[in-house]
Parts: structure tokens; sequence; C-alpha cells
């Protein structure tokens, strides 16, 4: 116990860190999560950040990037982050009929509810879940399979999605087949990239070519119209429960506790399955579309956090969408956290951490998150949005991120994986922009690719 | 009611020095005109490649030069990659901070108060993708209030009444389009 103190302090340093840095970069449009959050969390593990500072900041930085993206969402008209995408048409309109900052309040006003609920629910469903970890882990390969399966078939492209995995699974086989004959092992994190930015990817290879930037090519500047400011209380600010009637309340801790059990669902999919459940109860447009602006953003933060906790806490890999992505480098981040690929064995978070510990950090993480975030996002919205229209140029933001491309590959697997994301990327990105094979199918694909087909293959052989 | 920031002027003072970079290209005013969108903004081509060759150039430099000196000082191995990661992030931070200041956005942005006349058409968006509306008399206490405060009651309630004088076009867009619902992604 007397390494209680430090332990404290570094949760207390790193979330602080931590909500600092994603909340100032949910205000920026486009950044992904998986592209941001994944390889700085990566860092300070490496680092050598111990377990309990390590959790605090992720878990503050998913909590605070969540409710600042709903700024550009909302007053802006384009997806903060990619889990902001099923937001965009609600907030849109509410932006249309001139009220766009209330979108902005009910949708962080979820957000609040839904994380500070979403703690304490994951630690339990982890905890019931335990006795089953090593009967999950045996079966994984084909829960993987059939989550796979599910999500493709629930996204747009329906039964094209579904084959449109299976050149997605042997191109991930393929090009682990070449890293594991190059370099001796498989890449992660280069795939990731790949899929995270490949409608990046896919753009500026459209931009290289004559025939392609044809179809990029626009008159004049884009405009933005940026909603006035308008507070709506006077006093003191208004806290959560205020902001959202009681049924709108009601409707989000629903949302959140449904969406913190189906921990093997993508996000993405679960955001829009709620919004969509709890929406269509409710009668009068306004009504619901200030509710799914609620409901859905709130789903943000307990699909993140709870299927973050759950696969930590109970089994220690990385079994939902999210601990895949995201949340990967708690899970597997070697040399400093591993996992034995053949025993199963782990040496990570599930291992360094106890459960009560997870309770404590995470709860105390998602609250100085939320403190430091809603009021900044209640009061300063308008001239933050204003600010990074104005000075930041999409240029400087394209720059930066392939910079930061390159830099990660490089750090992975030098040139190897600086091809690896770029043929990720490229096929990825054609698959989302012209089939609307959306990330979320993309990433099961690769699970699919690196835990289902060996389960496969020791079936049939 | 509208009130335009149009970012031109800022974009202008660059103009010399874009010409510096490339002499003899008498075009450039010309392909001003026309942007290209990419990844969901618009940005000039030739300051996007400016910035990606910036990004990827000194990002990398800085990196490889990091990992070599660490490596040569004899930082302990497995911290090496970490390290090095830190001043390539950094870098990258760099890099947009540049960029920014030398290629201003190409958006022009518009604060609006949203008038009376694009929340006409907001409804009926609205009515079409979402549902009807609805009697905002008959909305829950909390809400009315919600909306009353927000200024929006006198819209709700005029659209109500004239739906209720029209009811062939109320039945026409009662039903909720389902082909414009936000898609599963």
């Amino acid at each position: 116990m007397e390494a209680l103190f430090p332990m404290i302090g570094w949760a207390v340093g790193m979330a602080l860190i931590g909500a600092i840095a994603f909340g100032m970069l949910g205000l920026v449009s486009g950044t992904d999560e998986t592209a941001t959050i994944a390889p700085i969390t990566l860092l300070v593990i490496l680092l050598g950040v111990p377990p309990s500072g390590v959790f605090a900041f992720f878990m503050a930085a998913v909590t605070a990037k969540h409710i600042t993206h709903a700024v550009p969402t909302t007053l802006l008209g384009i997806p903060g982050d990619t889990m902001a995408a099923p937001l965009l048409r609600d907030a849109q309109l509410l932006r249309e009929l001139g009220v766009p900052h209330i979108a902005l309040r009910k949708a962080i006003s979820g957000g609040v509810i839904s994380a500070l609920i979403a703690v304490p629910l994951a630690v339990l469903f982890a905890w019931i879940l335990t006795p089953f970890a090593d009967a999950i882990g045996a079966v994984a390969g084909w829960i993987f399979l059939g989550a796979a399966f599910l999500i493709a078939v629930l996204s747009k492209s329906r039964w094209a999605a579904v084959f449109a995995l299976l050149p997605f699974v042997l191109m991930v086989l393929g090009l682990n087949a070449l890293t594991t004959s190059l370099l001796d092992r498989t890449l992660t994190v280069s795939f990731f990239l790949g899929i995270a930015t490949g409608p990046l990817i896919f753009d500026l290879f459209l931009a290289a070519s004559p025939l392609g930037r044809k179809s990029l090519q626009r008159q004049g500047k884009r405009e933005f119209e940026l909603a006035g400011d308008k507070r709506t209380w006077t006093g003191r600010m208004p806290s959560p429960l205020k902001v959202l009637d009681r049924r709108q309340a009601g409707m989000t801790a629903g949302a959140a506790s449904i969406s913190s059990a189906t921990f093997v669902f993508s996000p993405v999919a679960m955001t829009v399955l709620m919004g969509e459940v709890f929406g269509s109860r409710i009668k009068g447009a306004y009504q619901r579309l200030t509710t799914q602006m609620s409901v859905k953003n709130g789903t943000t933060e307990s699909t993140y956090i709870a299927e973050t906790l759950i696969p930590l806490i109970a089994i220690g890999l990385p079994l939902s969408p999210m601990a895949a992505s995201v949340a990967q480098p708690l899970f597997n981040a070697p040399p400093v956290y591993t996992i034995n690929a053949e025993t199963g064995e782990t040496n990570n978070l599930h291992n360094l951490l106890e459960p009560w510990q997870f309770l404590v950090f995470g709860l105390f993480a998602v609250l100085l998150a939320l403190l430091i975030t809603y009021p900044f996002a209640m009061t300063q919205a308008h001239r933050a949005a204003k600010w990074i229209m104005q000075k930041v140029s999409h240029e400087a933001i394209v720059g930066a991120f392939a910079g930061l491309l390159m830099v990660i590959c490089l750090y992975e697997g030098g040139l190897v994986a600086l091809f690896v994301t770029l043929t990720v990327g490229l096929v990825g990105g054609m698959l989302n922009k012209l089939f609307a094979v959306h990330t979320g199918v993309q990433f099961m694909g690769y699970y699919v690719a690196v835990l289902s087909v060996p389960s496969i293959l020791a079936l049939v052989g | 009611m509208s009130q335009q920031h149009d970012l031109e002027p800022e974009q202008q003072d660059l103009e010399p020095e874009q010409q510096g970079l490339r002499p003899g290209q008498q075009h450039a005013a010309e392909a001003e005109e026309t942007y290209l969108e990419v990844w969901g903004d618009t940005v000039s081509s030739k300051h996007l490649l400016w910035s990606i060759l910036m990004g990827v150039g000194f990002a990398t430099t800085v990196f490889l030069t990091a990992q070599w000196f660490f490596g040569t000082i004899g930082v302990d191995e497995s911290m090496v990659g970490s390290y090095s990661l830190l001043v390539g992030l950094a870098a990258c931070v760099a890099v947009a901070v540049v960029c920014a200041r030398l290629f201003k956005p190409k958006r022009s942005l518009v604060e609006t108060d949203a008038g009376s006349d694009s929340r006409e058409s907001a409804m009926d968006a609205i009515e079409a993708e979402v549902g009807p509306i609805g009697d905002p008399d008959e909305f829950p206490a909390a809400v009315l209030e919600e909306v009353k405060m927000l200024g929006l009651y006198d819209d709700f309630k005029q659209r109500h009444e004239r739906k209720q004088n029209e009811p062939a076009a109320d039945a026409s867009s009662a039903a909720p389009s389902s082909a414009t619902k936000e898609g599963d992604k």
C-alpha cells in the first residue's frame, strides 16, 4: 500500500494531460480516434508511465474527445471524428433550424450522463463475465467472425459489404505473410492507420492522378456557416440533467446501459442503432432530433468506455472493436505490455491493475475530463470553433497527418510498414468511398483475418 | 442577418511569395479560382502539395535523425523508438503550425443568426426526413418551455395550423422517408 500515493499522483497528472490534449483535439474536425488516441497512448506506455497513469490518461482522453467533438459537428456541420458521423445529419437539421447550440448542449449533456453510468456498469458486466473469460477466449475467432458478418450486413451496403470482406481479409492475410517474411513479425498499428486514414489516402491518390483530380475539383471556396452563439440560461451554468428533459435523460441512461453490455459491436453501429431504437419511440420531429443528439452522443461515450473496460478487466484480450483499435495499446504494446500469441498469456493492464482500481481510477479520470470539457463546451464552443475555422487551414491538417503517417509507420516497421499503410489505405478508402463499406467493417475484417482465419483453418485442416 | 468573413484578402498577401516559389507561372491567379475537395474541405492543390512535402520531409528527417541521435548517445535500446516517436510527433505539430501560418484556410466563414427563410426550408427537410413536427401546444411541458425560449414556438405553431388546413399535403409528408435516413455507418 505504500505505493498508493505515487499511483494516485500519476493517475491525476496523466488524466489531466489526456483530458486537455484530447479535449482540444476534439475541436479539430476529422481527427479520427484510432489515428490520434492509439499512437499517443502507445507513446505514453513506451515512455514508461506506470499502469495507473496510462489507464487514467486513456480514459480521460476518450471521454474528453467525445465531449468536444460535438462542437464542430453541431456548430459547423462537419463531423469532429469518426464517432461523430452518426450525429451529423441530426445536427445539420437542428443547425438549419437555427438552434445548433441546443444540438450541442443536448449532445454533451447526454455524453456526461452516459460516461458516468458506463464506468460502474462496465465494471459490473466485466465481473459477471470473468468466470467465462477462458471460454470466450477459446472461441474468440468465431465471435469476431459472427460480429464482422453482422456489422457488414447492417451497414449501408448490406450484402455487398459482406462479400467485400473476403478480398479485404485476403489482402490482410497477404500483407501479414509479406511482413512476416520481411520483418519476422506482423504489423498492427500500420493496418489501423491505413483503415482509419483510408478516405484521406484515397483522396490524395485521386488528386495525384490527372483523371481523378477532375472529380475533386470545385469552383470557389467551400462555405461554412457558423451559427451564432446564444446562451440559453441565466445565472449558473445548468447541470446536464437540467439541459435534458426527464425523458431524454432516461433514454440516454437506457442507451448507455444497453450499449455498455453489447461490447462486441462496432461503436459506430451501436450509436446509429441506439439513435434509431430510442428516437423511433418519440413523437414530434423536434423532440426526436434533440433526443437523438443526446442518446447518440451518450452512446459514443458508453461504447468507448465499456468496450475498453470489459475486455480489459474480464479477459485481457482485445475482444471488442474498440479494444482492437483505439484501446489496442492497453492490451498489446511490446515490449511493455505483451500478449503471447501461442499460449494466450497476457502481461498488460489486465494483470497490472485490480478491478477496484479500474473502477476508481476510471471514474476519477472520466469525472476529471468531464469537469474540464463540459463547462468549456457550454461556454466557449463558438469562439473555439471560429478560431479554428479562421486560423487552421485544411492544408496544415493534411500536411501534419501526412507527417504523422510517416513517423508512425517508420516507427512500427520502416518502409515495409509505410507500404502496408498505403495499400490498406488505398483499398480501404475505395471500399469506404465507392461502396460505403465503412471503417467498422474493415476493422472487423482485420480481426477476422488475424483471429478467425486461424480457427477456421484449424477446423478444416 | 449574416456577416461574411471572407478570407480572400489574407490569402492575397501570400501571392508574391507563391510566385517566388514558382516564377514564370502566369496562370497562378486563374488557378486560385478552382480548388480541390480533399478529406471534406477545399484546398489549393499547390498549397496542399507543399504542406504534404513539408509534413513528410520534415517529420521523416526529424524522426530518423532522432533515432540515430538517441542510438549514438547510448539511450536504452527499448526506449530509442519511443523517444524518437515523441520527437517525430512534435515535428508534425510544428509542421501544422508552420503550414497554418503559410497557407490560409480556403473556406469562407459566414456567421448566421438563421433567418426565418432558412428556418422554413429547414422545417421542410425535417418533416421529410424525420417526421411531422406536430402541434407545439401538445408538447410535454418541459419541451414546450424549451421551444418557446428558443423562439421556435411561433414557427412550429404556424406550420401546424397550415398543415391542418391542407390535409392532403400533410398526409404526403407525414410518412418519414426512409431513403434519406442517416446511413448505418
